[in-house]
């Protein structure tokens, strides 16, 4: 007697294959629009998932502001400017670059090198250097040094808010891209397995009918239509983390190879967590279709 | 005396049980109204005939017996249910508690006799115990045990339905509705049906059928109620 939830569960199952065996052409069609949407979905995200990656990058050496200090500042002077560049919200940590580290820094750098070698004394400023949770507080930190005597006030930081505000704006509209070809993608998707479920519905329309009649619970009554709508979810995402996989391997190196500034990299991080992304969201989507699609009476 | 109770009152299983209890009952579709002023009482274990010209209101009787139209006055009780308070989402439930037969079969054509019968027995009826014997013996009863690999196609109109009321009783309902059950069928397949429906009547079910066919109504029915056209 225990047993009989499970005994039921069973015999929902073997009444959902069986709905669908019946129906393998459509259903197999219908996988593979969706497949062909929610590749075009993956395939977009990857891409824009590397760029971001790859924007990260950039964004992360920009996130580390130097404010100059003059060379006539004081110890107190200094003092209180890191102080005050501590207090500025959004600024993780304030480090102390002296001239002669700075010098050093220089001569590393192939841009900056050949300036370290042609001066007969140091010409590179001591800094403070500000390690910012997000370079577009850049701004805030200008406003609070400007006028302080320790700060050099011909160039008083390393880079301008602007330079800064572009880099996010770049990250934000990238984001902002692929959140709506990815809702656009699951809209379609939506609209496919709306459509395959309301031809179910059409084509069973007596069955379904006679099963009310019979008392089956409507809820039972919609489970081969959430069964087939779920199963129709989980092989369009196959089709899609294929397709991502193929295009990771041979289209990104081959962006990367044409476009070498763009340095996509690696995309193998990207596939797991793209591959559950695209079945949950497949999923998520199309469930609510199952629940939606009006039983006839 | 039934006292109404719902779904939602946790109905006594026995109270009411296989009765059917109209009070001044009006139903009808739409603005149209088909029954009006309607009084009925059937006891457990009744055998009733419902007869009457086309678009009298037997079909529409049974409707409301079933559950698929809701009474717009009066009080309608049916095994203990009281139809006014029934919830639309409480009518499966209500719907287990019946069994139903109809003109035209409503046999779904890809399934076995024994799977039309078991099926709707394992889906609806989720906790019955032993649903293959249940369905076994509600096509004993019916005399079509041979004939429990057949298709719906493979079978005679008679034993079409058969099957049917085979499904009906399945779930062992105190009521059985059937609506004109052998409208399509010749004399032979007629003996049949009601041979089965005799033997659900001998376990202590209730019957009520409607039916045009007076030669039924005489030989079967234990009473006979006459619904008359609504003047226009």
């Amino acid at each position: 007697m225990t047993l009989w939830p499970l005994r039921y569960i069973g015999t929902l199952g073997a009444y959902s294959w069986r709905w669908q065996r019946r129906r393998l052409t459509t259903w197999f069609v219908t996988a593979v629009v969706l497949g062909v949407v929610l590749s075009v979905a993956a395939a977009v995200q990857l891409v824009v998932w590397l760029g971001e990656r790859s924007l990260a990058g950039q964004l992360q050496s920009a996130s580390e502001m130097q404010v100059f200090v003059t060379d006539g500042a004081t110890p107190d002077q200094q003092a209180a400017l890191k102080t005050k560049l501590a207090g500025v919200s959004g600024v993780s940590r304030v480090t102390y670059r002296s001239k002669a580290e700075a010098a050093a820094r220089a001569t590393r750098d192939p841009q900056l090198a050949p300036l370290a070698g042609a001066s007969e004394g140091n010409p590179f400023p001591a800094s403070f250097v500000l390690e910012m949770r997000d370079p577009g507080i850049a701004p805030r930190v200008l406003r609070t040094v400007s006028g302080d005597p320790a700060v050099d006030p011909k160039i008083p930081a390393s880079y301008t808010a602007a330079q800064a505000q572009h880099l996010n704006s770049a990250l934000g509209a990238m984001k902002f891209i692929a959140g709506a070809l990815d809702l656009v993608a699951l809209g379609v998707g939506a609209v496919v397995a709306l459509a395959l479920l309301r031809g179910e519905v059409r084509a069973r329309r007596e069955e379904l009918r006679i099963l009310t009649l019979v008392g089956v619970p409507r809820l039972v009554i919609r489970v081969p239509l959430v069964v087939q709508v779920l199963s129709v979810a989980v092989a369009g995402s196959a089709l899609a983390i294929v397709s991502l996989v193929y295009i990771g391997q041979h289209v990104v190196p081959a962006i990367d190879q044409s476009l070498p500034f763009l340095r996509l990299g690696d995309p193998r991080d990207a596939f797991s967590m793209l591959a559950v992304g695209t079945l949950a969201a497949s999923c998520a989507a199309l469930v609510p279709c199952a629940l939606l699609v009006r039983l006839p009476r | 005396m039934i006292v109404p109770t719902g779904p939602d009152d946790g109905p006594d299983e026995e109270y009411g049980r296989g009765q059917i209890q109209l009070t001044d009952v009006s139903v009808g579709y739409g603005d149209d109204t088909v029954l009006e002023n309607m009084w009925l009482q059937v006891d457990r274990g009744e055998f009733l005939c419902v007869e009457g010209p086309s678009g009298a209101g037997k079909t529409t009787l049974l409707r409301l017996l079933y559950g698929s139209l809701l009474p717009r006055t009066g009080v309608a009780v049916v095994d203990g249910v009281d139809l006014g308070t029934l919830r639309p989402r409480h009518v499966s439930r209500f719907r287990r508690r019946l069994g139903c037969v109809f003109q035209s079969y409503e046999l779904l054509t890809h399934l076995t006799a024994r799977e039309n019968v078991l099926l709707p027995l394992q889906l609806a009826q989720m906790a019955i115990d032993q649903p293959d014997e249940r369905a076994d013996q509600a096509l004993e009863m019916v005399g079509l045990r041979e004939k429990a690999a057949s298709r719906p196609a493979e079978l005679s109109g008679g034993q079409q339905q058969r099957v049917a009321i085979a499904r009906a009783i399945a779930h062992e309902p105190a009521i059985l509705l059937a609506d004109e059950p052998t409208g399509n069928l010749d004399t032979a397949s007629t003996v049949e049906v009601m041979r089965a429906f005799q033997a659900f009547h001998a376990e202590g079910g209730t019957v009520i059928m409607a039916t045009h066919d007076e030669s039924l109504r005489d030989q079967f029915a234990q009473r006979v109620v006459r619904i008359t056209p609504r003047a226009a």
